[in-house]
């Protein structure tokens, strides 16, 4: 490893022959090299395909399928909440079980708010977040208590809780369809979709800002050694407390955004509040990488997204439905076993791998600077 | 009122004799592989669905069924330790997990394949002794014998593998991984054979566990044992992971603490809807008044 760094620095010294670059070029370069760059262009190409498939509704000039966009829309939404459990499990080091009982929380105001009360989608917002806060500081309480593997387990104990109390409040919800509103206007799906990408994009916006400032780094010195963070000041509580009212608010406004997309939901049917959804949170965190929010994004596509968008569409996995669930096993086993970092992680190794052979071919043409 | 009350702590023992045996498995594979099963579910299932298949379909005798079900078991669990833990790369305890996780995802994927699961309704899979049978204790109080015989297959498996595990050879090896990895393998144990032995034995006692309770609930998805498996990882949590007998009292307290919440919830109809609710918080505040567990040491940490 040692030797690999000498081969960078190196590599960086040498002087070969520069291309004169236009400031044009050199600016659009220095866009790309902020961190949201990626991630607005995402949300754009979202944007775009959504209005793509209204053109394609309304005037038949193009088609894209709207189940197509169901699907992105679930991965988009599913990745709000893995984004927050990514917050909790890379940068904090807190297992948690609890996601899809956070998600509930949601999904249930989402429902009091739009359907029984006829708020705007800003009050239940703020509502979401109140009600998640206090929520999130409660588990918080829970996890300087109980550590590790343990508390996984409580917290999924708790998402039972949870999933049992909202059923016993209520049993089935459904919302109607003129009953979400957006400033005074009701909003149908297709335009919830735009909102979801606005919201997915500002929350990734929150969490790149906060990794990468003195919070994010005191998560982080917690992960890694819990006394030696304590050693250098950092309060144990309100870090572990701040990563769970966090993870909480992602979960909650996901269940917000979810119902409404989805307008109904019946929990003793979906899986959405049941230790699957927690698990494939988990899963789709580890398998993309638990610090790349890219990673996690791949992940939840590859957990929820998949199976209807390509898997679907072959025809050996469309006559047997079962083999998807098969594959997706596999994968998330292939995953874990060989690439323990994650595909992020398999991401940067490649382009390091790309880099060295660039830097070899560039050494056999030219030599070295002696 | 008493009477009432006894019928209902009965009514419970058959999911507690389930319960148990889930979590004498899971704190088997917790203490030798550091990782909770969450497969642990799947795999029994798959055994209960051979049984199934061979009884009900081939005419085969319950005994035969069951052993071909057991050794099926036996192997889901083993090639899990042997082919996938062992191969993978500096594998965690979080990555054990997710693996488990995928194992459930691919079993979910086979089991329809394989067995006829569609509009499955509840069959008894040990058909022994005809359910309507009871023994009457006094009163209107009555005790199924297929309760009695649940309870017997349940007390004799949990004394074999304590027995096992405080007097033999192969006990003796579990302790000790379980004590410490590395230094029980410098030692001379050989801790990839007690490892998968410890798969197999779960995955054979979760056939039978599972068998036992398709005997009263349906059995139309692979994931029937979920609510099993949840309370088994809170048995765990409750008892404490510390000792092997720890979690496995536990299971019987969480069931008695259900048996006593149905009969406040049958005294107050109003409560009933809120049953689980109350279970489980009651769980979480005796979690969190004993964070290490009812029968786990006072932890001491150290920097």
């Amino acid at each position: 490893m040692e030797n690999n760094f000498n081969y960078i620095s190196e590599y960086k010294n040498l002087n070969y022959p520069q291309t004169i670059e236009c400031a044009a070029k050199r600016r659009v370069k220095s866009m790309a090299r902020n961190p949201m760059f990626s991630f607005v262009v995402l949300a754009l190409i979202l944007v775009v395909l959504q209005f793509l498939n209204y053109l394609g509704e309304y005037y038949q000039i193009i088609s894209i399928s709207s189940n197509a966009l169901t699907t992105l829309g679930t991965t988009v939404i599913y990745s709000m909440v893995a984004i927050g459990f990514c917050l909790l499990l890379g940068y904090s080091g807190l297992a948690s079980l609890g996601t899809a009982g956070f998600i509930g929380v949601g999904a249930y105001t989402a429902f009091f708010c739009f359907e029984q009360w006829g708020m705007p989608y800003i009050v239940c917002l703020l509502m979401t977040l109140a009600i998640s806060i206090i929520l999130g500081i409660a588990v918080g309480f829970v996890s300087l208590r109980i550590e590790g593997i343990y508390l996984a387990i409580i917290t999924l104990g708790l998402s039972e809780i949870l999933r049992n109390a909202l059923q016993a409040i209520k049993a089935s919800l459904s919302i109607g369809f003129y009953n979400v509103h957006l400033f005074g206007q009701s909003i149908p799906k297709s335009v919830v979709f735009y909102l979801i990408v606005v919201v997915f994009t500002v929350l990734i916006w929150i969490t790149t800002n906060l990794i990468n400032s003195p919070t994010g780094r005191a998560m982080l010195a917690m992960k890694n050694s819990t006394p030696a963070a304590q050693a250098y000041g950092i309060s144990l509580m309100k870090y572990r407390l701040l990563a769970f009212v966090l993870s909480t608010c992602y979960a909650a406004i996901g269940g917000v955004m979810y119902m409404m997309y989805f307008r109904s939901l019946t929990p003793s049917e979906s899986a959405l509040l049941k230790l699957a959804t927690s698990l494939n949170i988990l899963g789709a965190v580890i398998i993309g990488g638990a610090k790349s929010i890219w990673g996690t994004i791949v992940g939840v596509f590859i957990i929820y997204g998949i199976d209807k968008l390509f898997l679907q569409n072959i025809k050996f996995f469309n006559n047997n439905p079962d083999f998807i669930t098969l594959f997706v096993g596999v994968l998330i086993i292939v995953v874990v076993m060989f690439f323990p970092g994650g595909l992020s992680q398999l991401a940067k190794t490649a382009v390091y791998k790309l880099k060295m052979s660039r830097y070899k071919r560039r050494l056999r043409k030219y030599g070295t600077e002696e | 009122m008493f009477d009432s009350f006894v019928g209902t702590m009965l009514g419970t023992l058959p999911s507690m004799t389930v319960t148990v045996l889930a979590t004498l498995a899971i704190t088997l594979i917790f203490k030798t592989s550091y990782t909770t099963n969450f497969a642990q579910g799947v795999i029994s299932a798959v055994g209960a669905y051979v049984t199934m298949e061979l009884m009900y379909y081939n005419n085969i005798p319950i005994y035969v069924g069951l052993l071909i079900g057991i050794v099926v078991g036996t192997a889901i669990g083993v090639f899990i330790d042997v082919a996938i833990f062992r191969n993978g790369r500096n594998v965690n305890a979080i990555g054990k997990q997710i693996i488990t996780m995928g194992m459930v995802s691919i079993i979910v994927g086979i089991v329809p394949m394989v067995f006829r699961t569609a509009n499955r309704e509840s069959v008894q899979l040990i058909p022994m002794i005809n359910r309507e049978l009871r023994l009457v204790l006094f009163n209107d109080v009555a005790i199924q014998y297929n309760t009695l015989l649940y309870l017997g297959i349940t007390i004799v498996i949990v004394a074999v593998v304590f027995l096992m595990l405080y007097f033999s050879k192969w006990g003796l090896g579990v302790r000790s991984t379980a004590s410490n990895e590395y230094v029980a393998g410098m030692l001379g144990v050989n801790t990839r054979v007690i490892t998968a032995v410890s798969w197999a034995i779960a995955g054979a006692v979760g056939a039978v566990a599972a068998t036992m309770y398709a005997g009263f609930v349906q059995m139309n998805s692979s994931l029937f044992l979920t609510t099993v498996q949840v309370n088994a990882f809170l048995a765990g949590i409750l008892g404490g992971f510390a000792t092997f007998y720890g979690p496995v009292l536990a299971a019987v307290i969480i069931s008695a603490i259900s048996g006593i919440v149905g009969f406040v919830c049958i005294l107050v109809p109003s409560l009933s809807t809120w049953k689980e609710v109350i279970v489980y918080v009651i769980l979480l505040l005796f979690v969190l008044w004993k964070p290490q567990g009812l029968f786990g040491p006072k932890a001491i940490k150290k920097v």
